[in-house]
């Protein structure tokens, strides 16, 4: 009776908390704090169940603006032991900051996408979700690699982010191919076009412009996970 | 693709979407005063300014397999021929800058009630053009590959006034013995077959050569027992599916409403051994309207044992666990004399 097909979950969220994120973050937090409920009803209506669900978020602001607390994040979190953590970061992130207009997305995507991904079970989703209202830092710009508190980790070029999310016959890809989704949640903008345009499995959803996020629908996210699986 | 957008003149008139699709955006388009449905895949795309030289060779070549793979299904498919009626096909296939579209026709289905809720006469046409297509694809040694009640859209002609199933999506078909690999592999594993759960899991008793057409045939079953009784046959607790249920050796429990004729072959057709499974042509045989007319007493499911072939069909066995009675005899078909054996003791026939 074991021989059940077991499918692992992934998703780290990756949520612009600067202030031209104000309007709309409270309506990002709420729908990531629903999310996990309404992503089982979604499963379950496929006749399908989540065998191991996990989260993380990584909110991003500016290095070049606030050292500090450019990037907050927590761990993978496993559902729904970890709830009650997950839920306390979400409520406390608070849209500060932000300086000029393109903020640290890049770094975030990369944190992401450098995270410990689950390797076990039998299928496996891995997914980023990305939200933001601005374009972002290229990487390597010396304002943000300066900041003592930029993670290392990084890559300082997006030729070498486009190989670390890799593609089906990559040698030196960190993400699993078959498993990874990235849902972009952003302007039409530089590098979100880019990414979307270049990067397998990557599914973009555009907001209008000076309209922040209010286009983006949680629906979406849910639909493309129950989907996929 | 965004909306507005043109595309080898495919106006997109639609928001693009993921809902209901796994690995493709699709939305709505115009051509010529002609409606169509365009697919957008997330995977793979050709190489842009990001690439290295390598990545560049690599997904070059990746881009030439997916292209072979869409070739050789379509190249095998005539639209012209009289059993492509039924079929969705690709109308269009390219790329545009980094990113692969599909084309095909867009279709209104019809407002129709649950399939089980059709008059007989109904059903009847449904299962024979659906199970026509199937016959036409498997006469090509194409597997569709992710046969499911999302991917029939019933479609009624006006000039007929019936339901007609058409087949749609054909991204997940493949040759018959020639599947994608095994973290690849596209399908559903509520309609799963037991060889294909075991090829996905990494199972290496089960090669490539045995996903065939007979993945289709599994699926096939479950999707006739759905349109007829409004549900799939049920399997024991601690299975999510049942090809899950079949791959472990459980039974299904098929409705006992239904004809004990089609019970057999559904039973068949959802054989742990692929190579067990009756082709579509032999379950075609049997979509006539006194075998699709259920029974009047519902009752619990039957745990079936099928005949070992139809010629044996003299010497049917059947197990009833449930404790239930029996149902009343069936119309008197063309076979032999039948065995039931009750084990609650409370009634034989």
């Amino acid at each position: 009776m074991n021989e059940s097909l077991k499918y692992a979950v992934d998703i780290v969220m990756c949520i612009d908390a600067t202030m031209s994120m104000k309007r709309t973050l409270d309506r990002v937090k709420d729908s990531a704090l629903s999310f996990h409920t309404r992503l089982a009803a979604a499963m379950e209506e496929k006749g399908r169940s989540i065998s191991q669900l996990r989260l993380k978020v990584i909110g991003f602001r500016d290095f070049g603006d606030r050292a500090d607390d450019a990037i907050e994040q927590t761990d993978f979190l496993t559902f729904p032991d970890g709830a009650v953590e997950f839920e306390r970061f979400v409520r406390d992130l608070t849209a500060r900051g932000g300086g000029d207009i393109p903020e640290s997305g890049l770094e975030a995507l990369a944190l992401a996408v450098q995270a410990p991904w689950e390797q076990g079970l039998d299928r496996r989703r891995h997914v980023i979700v990305l939200f933001t209202d601005a374009p972002a830092h290229p990487l390597g710009s010396p304002s943000q690699v300066s900041v003592r508190t930029y993670p290392q980790s990084v890559p300082h070029s997006m030729e070498e982010l486009f190989s670390q999310w890799g593609h089906a016959q990559s040698s030196d890809a960190l993400m699993e191919n078959s498993a990874k989704r990235l849902l972009l949640f952003a302007p039409e903008d530089q590098p979100w076009e880019d990414i979307a345009d270049q990067w397998n499995h990557t599914l973009f959803f555009p907001s209008e412009a000076g309209e922040g996020l209010e286009e983006w629908e949680m629906d979406e996210i849910i639909n493309t996970i129950a989907n996929s699986l | 693709m965004k909306l507005g957008q043109v595309l080898h003149g495919y106006e997109i008139t639609s928001r693009p979407s993921n809902k209901d699709a796994g690995q493709c955006m699709w939305a709505f388009a115009e051509k010529d005063g002609h409606e169509y449905f365009v697919k957008e895949f997330l995977d793979p795309k050709r190489p842009g300014s990001m690439a290295s030289p390598e990545d560049r060779e690599r997904l070059l070549a990746q881009c030439a397999e997916f292209e072979r793979r869409h070739t050789s299904v379509m190249n095998r498919l005539d639209p012209k021929d009289t059993g492509a009626g039924n079929l969705v096909m690709a109308k269009d296939f390219f790329f545009e800058k980094t990113r692969y579209y599909k084309i095909t026709e867009r279709l209104h289905p019809a407002d129709v009630p649950n399939p089980h809720e059709l008059s007989v006469k109904e059903k009847r046409i449904l299962l024979l053009t659906l199970m026509a297509s199937l016959r036409f694809l498997h006469e090509h040694e194409i597997v569709h590959g992710d046969l499911k009640p999302d991917n029939i859209l019933l479609h009624r002609p006006t000039e007929t006034g019936f339901y007609t199933a058409k087949l749609i999506d054909f991204d997940d078909a493949y040759v018959s013995g020639d599947p994608k690999p095994r973290d690849q592999i596209g399908g559903d594993p509520v309609h799963g077959a037991p060889e294909w759960l075991r090829y996905m899991q990494n199972d290496h008793s089960v090669g490539p050569d045995q996903l065939t057409t007979a993945v289709d045939v599994f699926a096939l079953a479950l999707i006739v027992h759905r349109y007829l009784t409004g549900e799939q046959p049920s399997f024991p607790d601690g299975f999510a599916s049942a090809g899950e249920a079949v791959k472990a050796g459980a039974k299904l429990m098929f409705d006992r409403r239904l004809h004990p004729d089609l019970t057999d072959a559904l039973c068949r057709a959802t054989a742990a051994d692929p190579c067990h499974r009756p082709a579509v042509s032999e379950l075609r045989a049997m979509v006539d309207e006194p075998m699709l007319e259920l029974r009047v007493r519902a009752e619990a499911p039957t745990v079936h044992v099928p005949s070992v072939a139809p010629a044996a069909r003299s010497s049917r066995l059947r197990i009833n666990l449930t404790g239930a009675a029996p149902p009343p005899p069936p119309p008197r078909p063309v076979t032999g004399p039948r065995l039931r054996i009750n084990l609650n003791g409370k009634e034989t026939s």
